[in-house]
């Protein structure tokens, strides 16, 4: 049997990442992908709902990006409102994410030092703060370097995006209150970049871009990698567990081919796990043998625990001050503005962490409004269409905190449609979680009514997570006892197995997490490439 | 729609995955738009669409601005959505119409819906929940309908523009 150098398992942020910088650095890689191939040509993005089987009311944008298959989850001892995200398609959540693109801060891989909470990352920023830059300048960003402390910034930025009206009058009230608001750092393009088109502001990033102009594995570096000759592309490959020698040491994937319903194998010298939180985790835990009775790595429990992610709420202000003006094309590329972090800036908390506010990410077309106004009738439809042009929507990501009772495990007794265990969630929010969901609460109450217009909140429902930013599940640290990696996304007891995406974050800040898988990522191939040299792995 | 996906973004995966099955459920390809030109009743009879088309032009009216909920055929798609929905939906629009019936039947439709509307935010009859789940298809419905979006709400965007035109307006700075 052919032996890969290196076997990427997932085609995501972290794996796509993974996979070029691998080939590109003389690797010969071939990438497991679950899902299949949806190209730009049947995305259904820019369809009007009335195009639509149900209006697009259930969810039939998104459809291919989620084939039934992959459903079968149980939620156990879960507070209400949590829901994990696991897409199947060639690009992973890349290809309808929101391409916000935010460094963590210096602080952010130190709570244990300096709030007292969770661990410590096992890297620092600065450690990291290369390949930052290094996949910015890859895929493309639009903004600026605000010089705030909270968020570090990068060297290379495409012009920002312009603000719309509701987004200036956020910014001046903002400003009277203290709170920073400052252009969104997007991976969309707002010239030319990398062969790629720029932007055509249609609002459809979370759909699918028709044209690249946001940053897709597919699109941006999986051409790269096929580009050296090196690469080699198994779609509709679902991996079941990680097979290992007599040693522990990781051999072969076996994996399922979706279409013909087999087995098969493939052997590589190194492993990197890139299927994101829950399913990452379930791989490791559904790979046991008897040197790894427990699960791959296991050996110390950790795999599956410290789940966490972004607790999430949204705030929409229709403002006075535009109501009634001439409806004009607001979609542009979702969020133009951002508001991070400012509950360091003022006064003592009994709480540890923060939150950003991303702003204007909800689609324009339909009038969230209709669904809560009270009334009918003639007032109830001129009132609809006179608060529209105002719309302002604030959705905020708050910090969760990383809890060993947390955790995803798997069930042998109930397996999906090839057989193979599903994953079950365990997740309850903790206190540091609720004190913080409360003053957020009230500091967004206080900007919303100094916003001055009409307000509704999903705040009163409680929190909810986690926005697509599950992390945590299969954590680096410095003690081996209490996590799985080191800081190079190593697996402490498995030398060559490697697990870049987001299980492998120590802690979560409020920001969100893509930008700093991919630099773990990135720093992770570069480690993988020196080790190789040296013959260490 | 906006909340729902406000709602996707906080619980996404698991409301994404539901959704995917329901679409696959009812064996439509994901390029196959419904129209109400070619839909034929499949859970209200005949009188029921008719009431409920009455009700929803109370609810979403024409006025000098725009046609309302009967010239966008809102009842026909509503129709589409209860009859491919579970048991327990279905079930919840045949107490709602039995009740609404019976009010219509005592007094008037006009009187029906004002009684159904008085307590919105906490319905406690029958009647009065049928309402606000009347009243959320109607939204539904209407806004998601050509003249809802193009006549209605005047929509400007789902275009492709060569760049954004940021707000200018001094005032707003
Ligand atoms: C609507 C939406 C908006 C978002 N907006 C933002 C944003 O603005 N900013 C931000 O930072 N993040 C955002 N995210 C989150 C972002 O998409 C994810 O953090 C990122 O894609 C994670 O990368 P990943 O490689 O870890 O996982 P994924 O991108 O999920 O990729 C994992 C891949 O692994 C594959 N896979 C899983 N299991 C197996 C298996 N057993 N065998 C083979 N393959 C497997 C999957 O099919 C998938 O392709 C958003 C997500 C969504 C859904
Ligand atoms: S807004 Fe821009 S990046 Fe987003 S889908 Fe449209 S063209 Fe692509």
């Amino acid at each position: 049997m052919h032996i890969y150098d290196v076997c990427v398992i997932g085609s995501g942020a972290a794996g796509g990442v993974m996979a070029k910088e691998l080939c590109e650095g003389g690797a010969e890689v071939i990438m497991l992908e679950a899902g299949e191939e949806v190209p730009p040509a049947r995305f259904l993005s820019h369809k009007w709902p009335y195009e639509l089987p149900y209006r697009g009311l259930r969810d039939e944008k998104q459809a291919p990006f989620y084939p039934k298959d992959i459903s079968a989850i149980r939620y156990q001892d879960t507070d209400s409102g949590i829901g994990v995200d696991r897409v199947r398609v060639l690009g992973g959540r890349t290809l309808h994410w929101n391409a916000v693109t935010l460094r963590y801060a210096p602080r952010d891989f130190r709570e244990r030092t300096l709030a007292g909470i969770e661990e410590d990352w096992p890297l620092s920023y600065q450690e990291l703060a290369p390949w930052y830059e290094h996949i910015e300048q890859t895929i493309g960003v639009c903004g600026q370097d605000d010089h705030l402390e909270i968020l570090p910034a990068g060297k290379h930025y495409l012009p920002p995006l312009p603000w719309r009206c509701s987004e200036h009058v956020l910014a001046r009230v903002g400003k009277s209150m203290g709170i920073p608001v400052i252009p969104v750092r997007k991976a969309v393009l707002t010239l030319p970049y990398d062969q790629r088109p720029p932007c055509h502001y249609c609002g459809h990033c979370m759909d699918g871009c028709d044209v690249s102009s946001i940053f897709t594995t597919p699109d941006c570096v999986l051409p790269k990698a096929r580009a050296t000759g090196r690469f080699t592309l198994r779609q509709n490959a679902v991996a079941r567990e990680i097979l290992t020698d007599s040693s522990g040491r990781a051999q072969a994937v076996s994996f399922i081919d979706r279409i013909t319903r087999s087995e098969e194998q493939v052997r590589a010298r190194v492993f990197a796990v890139c299927c994101a939180t829950i399913e990452s985790a379930r791989l490791l835990l559904n790979s046991k043998s008897p040197q790894h009775p427990d699960g791959l790595g296991n050996s110390n429990g950790v795999v599956g625990h410290y789940l966490h992610g972004h607790i999430g709420g949204g705030v929409s202000v229709y403002l006075d001050e535009l109501a009634s003006t001439k409806p004009v094309n607001q979609d542009g590329a979702t969020d133009h503005v951002y508001v991070p972090r400012y509950n360091q800036l003022s006064g003592k908390r009994d709480y540890a962490g923060g939150w950003g506010i991303q702003v204007n990410f909800e689609s324009y077309m339909f009038p969230d409004q209709a669904q809560h106004l009270r009334g009918y009738g003639a007032p109830f439809k001129a009132e609809v269409r006179r608060l529209q042009p105002g719309y302002l929507f604030l959705g905020t990501f708050c910090k969760a905190v990383s809890a060993r009772e947390n955790y995803v495990a798997v069930d042998p007794h109930q397996t999906d449609a090839y057989g193979i265990p599903i994953p079950v969630i365990h997740y309850r929010f903790g206190e540091n979680d609720r004190a913080l969901w409360r003053d957020h609460n009230a500091s967004l109450q206080q900007l919303a009514s100094r916003l001055k217009g009409t307000v509704f909140s999903s705040l009163d429902n409680g929190p909810g997570g986690f926005a697509s930013h599950e992390v945590g599940t299969v954590r680096m640290g410095k003690d081996p006892q209490t996590s799985a990696l080191n800081g190079f996304c190593q697996a402490h007891e498995v030398k060559n197995l490697f697990v870049t995406d987001g299980s492998s974050f120590t802690t979560s800040s409020e920001k969100n997490p893509t930008l700093t898988i991919m630099a773990l990522s990135a720093r992770a191939a570069d480690y993988i490439k020196q080790q190789r040299r040296l013959n260490a792995l | 729609m906006k909340r729902r996906q406000a709602l996707k973004i906080v619980t996404l995966g698991a409301l994404a995955e539901a959704a995917s099955q329901s679409v696959a459920a009812h064996g439509l390809a994901s390029g196959y738009a419904w129209t109400p030109g070619d839909h034929h009743l499949a859970f209200f009879s005949e009188d029921e669409n008719r009431m409920i088309d009455e009700l929803m032009e109370m609810i979403i009216p024409a006025d000098d601005h725009s046609p309302g909920a009967h010239a966008a055929q809102v009842s026909l798609f509503a129709d589409l959505m209860v009859s491919t929905s579970d048991v327990a939906e279905q079930q919840r629009w045949r107490r709602g119409l039995e009740a609404m019936q019976e009010e219509v039947s005592r007094s008037s439709t006009a009187q029906a819906l004002a009684k159904a509307a008085a307590n919105e935010s906490h319905p406690e009859t029958e009647l009065e929940r049928f309402f606000v789940v009347l009243k959320r298809m109607t939204v539904d419905g209407y806004y998601t309908s050509e003249i809802g979006i193009h006549q209605d709400l005047n929509y400007q965007g789902n275009a492709y523009l060569s760049e954004f035109p940021g707000c200018e307006h001094e005032a707003h700075h």
